[in-house]
């Protein structure tokens, strides 16, 4: 398994609108023009409902725009196929969610090894990485844990393991510590800074809170569906 | 409470899938019942005729129609290829052993010169041949169809009547047709004959052969005063020649014969008749098969619909494995295979059943349908055949709910 390398996303008047041309239309993205190097610490700030999932869902491949283009280092990813769509969102992205999303028949580790079965990784070998991913992520001897059995905290820490399990280029985490205390948030933050910076991985992390925020270098501002801001810290 | 509720889902999906395999294996059974039993008592007939050591028979409708029998089967013995004819009448009659009352019994009227050769390996063993009964030809006795000749008066006895009436070879054996003592002849047992291990049981087996003209005479059947019913039998039984045993030919050329002789009696050729049942053994499989087909729609449409809510249930779960990656044929092939192995636990489940249940039939229904279950035979090919059906049915029931989980939009499912 090789590293996947970070990539350059470009977003030229993406736009993204539900149950178009009805009466009940929601146009949750309004022509976002955006360009993200390899390796950047993004995070994306806005009030609850301004798109900024919705924007988050398109950059990971989760959703395709209604109009514009999404680019994956120059490529645009409109055409490629779903099963393309999958394997680059499997060996190039990481997701991380506010609410953990873990498997709860599945143990902790069985979690981590998840990504990398879907892979084809062999037992062996993803065995030996999902634990060296939990000892990285602070969880040494819980591998055999299950998601009821954890805390928040440890289940985003799960969490981060299994979108680390790959070694993708790009981690996107929504709202990561919105269900996390003070501590817990610091903990995951710092974690996810660690292994951006030791991976070179590109991180866009979607939230609504300021504090959480002032981790990333570049701050976009989203509201209704449009970027309104965009500043880089000195 | 989350675990809680975690747990109870866990509980209710388990509770769901075995009720498809229950539901697969109650529509699995039945046809692996009434093809068992239906195939089994197919095969006894069919083996019972081609093991018959005579290959046509003529018959009439209604019961002991064959008029003319010792005449006819003289007309018969003439015909060019034709080894043997045996007429048979059989009737209910009964028995009084020593010191004991009335004991019902089996008759059946032969030409003892005759019924040997048209015995079937099977059956020829369990004879003793030639058939110790005076008179062979039974021409003395019929003396041209006055009954007037000296009878024999002689019986052969099954072994298990022999065993459980205490009689033997030289004991004399009142038969009357009727349960009047006062009415019965004394035959002399002259030998006894074993029944095969039938599931006919005790009763059944107890049955007397005598010549064909003594029990007409006494059951009323033969020609005198008073009397139309003329000479009567149940069937008579034609053996060919071996050497046109095997050609169809020769054998339609003698039942055409035959035909000609008796315009207005059923002329059959066993191979035929043979032929005809297989068909009707097919067409009764196919019949039980449609009737199945019923229930295991039943089953398969409820093993889709268990699939389908699992998708439904799992609709979080299928979003993240597809939001990490893991591509949809995956979670298609996934699916499809649960789908796959509940049927193929149902059918399992479902013959195990079935044959349970045939051998309990077997071992405490009624006489007929015990005596059919006894027959049932369970051919592997027929069941794998079963089993595969259900499992490549139920291929569709998870390619409808893999459909759902290839349709599930992402975002909506990770909201």
């Amino acid at each position: 398994m090789n590293d996947s390398s970070a990539p350059t996303l470009e977003l030229s008047g993406v736009e993204r609108t539900y149950a178009a041309g009805e009466p009940d239309e929601v146009r949750a993205l309004r022509g976002i023009d955006l360009t993200i190097a390899p390796g950047e610490f993004v995070s994306l700030e806005g009030p609850s409902g301004c798109g900024k999932t919705t924007l988050l869902n398109l950059i990971g491949l989760l959703d395709t725009p209604s109009a514009g283009t999404l680019r994956w280092d120059g490529r645009a990813v409109g055409d490629r196929t779903d099963r393309e769509r999958s394997r680059l969102r499997l060996e190039g992205v990481g997701f991380i969610f506010q609410r953990f999303y873990l498997l709860p028949s599945l143990t902790a580790r069985e979690n981590v090894e998840l990504p990398m079965r879907a892979l084809g990784v062999s037992r062996d070998e993803r065995q030996r990485r999902a634990r060296a991913l939990l000892d990285e992520v602070g969880l040494a001897g819980r591998e055999r844990a299950y998601p009821h059995h954890l805390s928040g905290g440890e289940e985003q820490r799960v969490a981060v393991a299994r979108a680390l399990a790959n070694r993708p280029g790009l981690l996107l985490a929504d709202e990561p510590t919105g269900e996390l205390d003070r501590a817990n948030t610091e903990a995951i933050l710092a974690l996810l800074e660690q292994v951006r910076r030791e991976r070179s991985a590109t991180l866009l992390l979607v939230t609504h809170n300021p504090a959480v925020a002032r981790h990333a270098s570049r701050h976009l501002g989203l509201e209704d569906g449009s970027l309104v801001s965009d500043r880089r810290d000195a | 409470m989350r675990r809680r509720s975690g747990s109870r889902r866990l509980r209710h999906a388990r509770w769901q899938a075995v009720l498809a395999v229950v539901a697969l294996a109650t529509a699995v059974a039945l046809p692996v019942v009434l093809i068992s039993v239906g195939g089994g008592v197919s095969a006894h007939e069919l083996a019972a005729l081609q093991n018959a050591g005579y290959q046509i028979v003529v018959s009439a409708p209604g019961l002991h129609g064959v008029a003319e029998a010792h005449n006819l089967t003289e007309q018969l013995l003439a015909l060019p290829s034709v080894a043997a004819v045996s007429p048979v009448l059989s009737i209910a009659i009964d028995a009084f052993p020593p010191g004991k009352g009335a004991v019902p019994v089996l008759a059946e009227g032969v030409i003892p010169g005759e019924f040997g050769p048209t015995l079937g390996p099977a059956e020829s063993g369990l004879f003793p041949l030639p058939l110790p009964l005076g008179d062979p030809s039974d021409r003395t006795h019929f003396d041209n169809g006055t009954y007037d000749g000296p009878a024999t008066d002689d019986v052969l006895v099954s072994s298990p009547l022999a065993q459980a009436e205490g009689v033997g070879v030289g004991s004399l054996l009142p038969l009357a047709p009727t349960a009047n003592a006062s009415a019965a002849i004394a035959y002399r047992v002259t030998g006894t004959f074993g029944v095969p291990p039938t599931v006919l049981g005790p009763v059944g087996a107890f049955a007397i052969l005598l010549p064909l003209s003594n029990l007409q005479v006494m059951t009323g059947f033969a020609h005198g005063a008073g009397v139309p019913v003329p000479d009567a039998a149940d069937t008579i039984e034609v053996a060919v020649v071996p050497a046109a045993t095997s050609q169809p030919s020769v054998l339609e050329r003698v039942r055409a014969e035959i035909q000609s002789i008796v315009p207005f009696y059923g002329v059959s050729d066993l191979s035929q008749e043979a032929q005809q049942l297989q068909s009707a053994s097919a067409v009764l499989t196919g019949f039980y098969l449609a009737l199945s087909s019923v229930g295991l729609t039943v089953g398969l449409v409820f093993l889709t619909l268990v699939l389908v809510r699992r998708v439904e249930r799992e609709r979080r779960s299928i979003g993240i494995r597809r939001a990490i990656g893991q591509p949809g044929r995956s979670i298609a092939t996934e699916i499809v295979g649960e789908g796959a192995a509940l049927a193929a636990g149902g059918a399992i489940l479902g013959i195990a059943v079935g044959y349970v249940v045939v051998e309990a039939l077997a071992a405490w229904a009624t006489s007929t349908v015990q005596e059919a279950a006894q027959l049932a035979e369970f051919v592997p090919l027929t069941l794998i055949e079963l089993c595969a059906g259900v499992v490549a049915l139920s291929l569709l029931a998870g390619a409808w709910a893999s459909r759902a989980a290839l349709r599930l939009d992402l975002a909506e499912a990770l909201r």
